[in-house]
């Protein structure tokens, strides 16, 4: 009990006194789980639409491919990731491993499948009449990809939500391949594993209460867009 | 002007084909009722017409702009307007709809608005403007998505079956609206339907589409009055019955060939005489009721006379009295036979 105590107390110190390395994590952590989640819609947005509208052979495969993916470990992604940049992997020249980019890559294969297999959910589940409205008044294919992602904006900020929780929460891909290295890619989880590690349960129970307060913002925020979006 | 031409169209569902049409023109400012069972094809071709699907062969032009590649599509496309059963409304306000559809027409924005809004009040539902389809009733909805295609100042207007889901006062009051908004005769218009009193109300001519084949088109008193075929003939609910079961009465009044294999008596050509006083019909007798049937206002009366089984179409307050198994007087009219 004691234990429990005394790291809450800790944890109040250092996120009362401002500790440097605590929000310089924190920080860290908002601009790689905030550019993960951004590759990760950039990629599974597009990919979602087309699996859901493309009459391919095949689509039904992909979708459960899609839907499969959403189970990725992350320690998979993260040793794709670290095979591929390893210095001999292929992509080894580019010097990523051991970097933000590399949590960026690993992070954003975690949390794609699973805005594709959301998104693509969201817009088949729209009427089928719909899709023929919005043809019939004479949209173009830009267009009338616009306006179904538009009709389904509800479901897709819920991808939103759901790639962002996935790699937020995330620790095995982030370590393997940023190697945790203190103020470069060490992020709020691999920190709090660090620091269970060494026995430091105060300093481990900040950071999973920043990351708890992080991720209720962000939730909090994308649900105050995701209301408005419904009154629109 | 042709407006839209469908040259030997076929369309295929899957390994079927649901659709042959070899010649089917809509006028510049005509009005075409496509009438038929469910399935026969009528909201294919309409999808057709629309360019909204593949054909499987044949040729659709509109203004005599055959429709080729997908640029020659959009483009013809923006000339048209679609109200479907659905209303499908986009997910905002009723005016926002409208804008929309005056954006993708690339109409100056500094002009939606009033456009939207004009339509809207000319519907009657434009204190709805900020309503979110949502909140609309179903002839609402329907009334912002006919205001969403008339918006757009249409040159052709596709409508499939736009009021079939709404309640009878409501329709009559939105085919009302339709038949003045169309009146001007600036909108070609194919409407899909399955109502004949709508098609009547709308409609130049009508198009008899059955089983995915165009079994009859002309205006709507000849396909009415001289259906081409027993299966129209059918469709439209005249009751088929062959010669030799009729009273000889009837054949002859009706001067029915005596090679005739099929006799088509149209149900409004049956009348009850219920006060028994000639009504000037060339046949009086009696007949037993099978059925007491009804929609949409109508009342029909299945009735066994001899060996034939006919129909008589009647006000459904005039037959609500009548019982199966009870005898009632009739009188045909000749007039109202027709025979292959």
């Amino acid at each position: 009990m004691d234990l429990i105590v005394d790291a809450v107390a800790e944890a109040w110190r250092l996120l009362r006194t401002g500790d440097n390395d605590i929000y310089g994590i924190t920080l860290r952590t908002a601009a790689i789980t905030g550019t993960s989640t951004l590759v990760a819609l950039l990629i599974g947005l597009p990919l979602g639409l087309g699996l859901a509208l493309a009459r391919v052979p095949g689509q039904r495969s992909f979708i459960a491919l899609a839907n499969a993916g959403t189970g990725t470990p992350p320690v998979v992604a993260g040793l794709l990731v670290s095979i591929m940049l390893w210095r001999s992997g292929p992509l080894g020249g580019l010097g990523l491993i051991y970097t933000p980019a590399a949590i960026v890559i690993a992070q954003a294969l975690i949390a794609a499948p699973l805005i594709v297999a959301i998104t693509a959910a969201a817009v088949m589940a729209l009427p089928p009449a719909l899709h023929l409205q919005i043809r019939a008044m004479g949209a173009n294919q830009r267009q009338y990809l616009w306006l179904i992602a538009r009709e389904a904006r509800l479901p897709l900020l819920v991808a939103i939500m759901a790639g962002f929780g996935a790699v937020v929460s995330e620790v095995g891909a982030s370590m393997m391949v940023g190697g945790n290295l203190a103020g470069e890619t060490r992020v709020l989880t691999t920190a709090a594993v660090l620091e269970v590690s060494k026995g430091q349960f105060g300093s481990a129970l900040a950071l999973g209460f920043i990351l708890l307060a992080f991720i209720l913002v962000i939730a909090a925020a994308l649900t105050i867009v995701q209301q408005r979006a419904r009154r629109r | 002007m042709i407006a839209l031409a469908f040259r030997d169209i076929r369309v295929r569902r899957g390994p079927r084909e649901v659709l042959r049409v070899p010649v089917l023109n809509v006028a510049q400012g005509e009005t075409i009722a496509v009438l038929g069972p469910n399935g026969a094809g009528k909201s294919t071709l309409l999808l057709a017409g629309a360019l909204l699907l593949d054909l499987a062969a044949g040729d659709i032009a509109l203004f005599g702009e055959r429709a080729l590649d997908g640029r020659s599509r959009l483009r013809q496309r923006r000339l048209t307007a679609t109200v479907f059963q659905e209303s499908a409304l986009l997910d905002m306000s009723a005016r926002r709809n409208i804008e929309t559809a005056l954006a993708l027409h690339s109409v100056p924005r500094a002009d939606r608005r009033g456009r939207a809004d004009q339509w809207l009040s000319r519907l009657g539902v434009a204190h709805l403007a900020n309503a979110s389809p949502h909140t609309l009733s179903g002839g609402e909805a329907q009334r912002v998505a006919l205001a969403r295609a008339f918006a757009i100042q249409p040159r052709l207007l596709f409508l499939d079956e736009p009021f079939s889901s709404l309640d009878p006062g409501t329709r009559a009051e939105l085919v009302g609206e339709l038949r003045s908004l169309l009146a001007d005769g600036s909108t070609a218009a194919l409407f899909v339907t399955h109502d004949l009193s709508e098609a009547q109300l709308l409609a130049d001519r009508v198009a008899v589409l059955l089983d995915g084949d165009l079994a009859q088109h002309d205006t709507v008193e000849v396909v009415w009055g001289r259906p081409a075929s027993p299966a129209v003939a059918a469709f439209l609910g005249y009751a088929l019955v062959e010669p030799t079961q009729l009273p000889a009465a009837v054949t002859e009044a009706a001067s029915i060939p005596a090679n005739a294999g099929t006799v088509a008596i149209r149900p409004t050509a049956v009348r009850l005489s219920i006060d028994r006083t000639e009504i000037g019909s060339a046949y009086r007798g009696d007949a037993s009721i099978v059925a007491v049937q009804g929609a949409h206002g109508r009342g029909r009366l299945l009735l066994d006379l001899g060996e034939a089984r006919i129909a008589a179409e009647l006000p459904v307050e005039e037959i609500r009295s009548f019982k199966v198994g009870g005898i009632v007087k009739i009188e045909i009219d000749p007039g109202g036979l027709v025979s292959w």
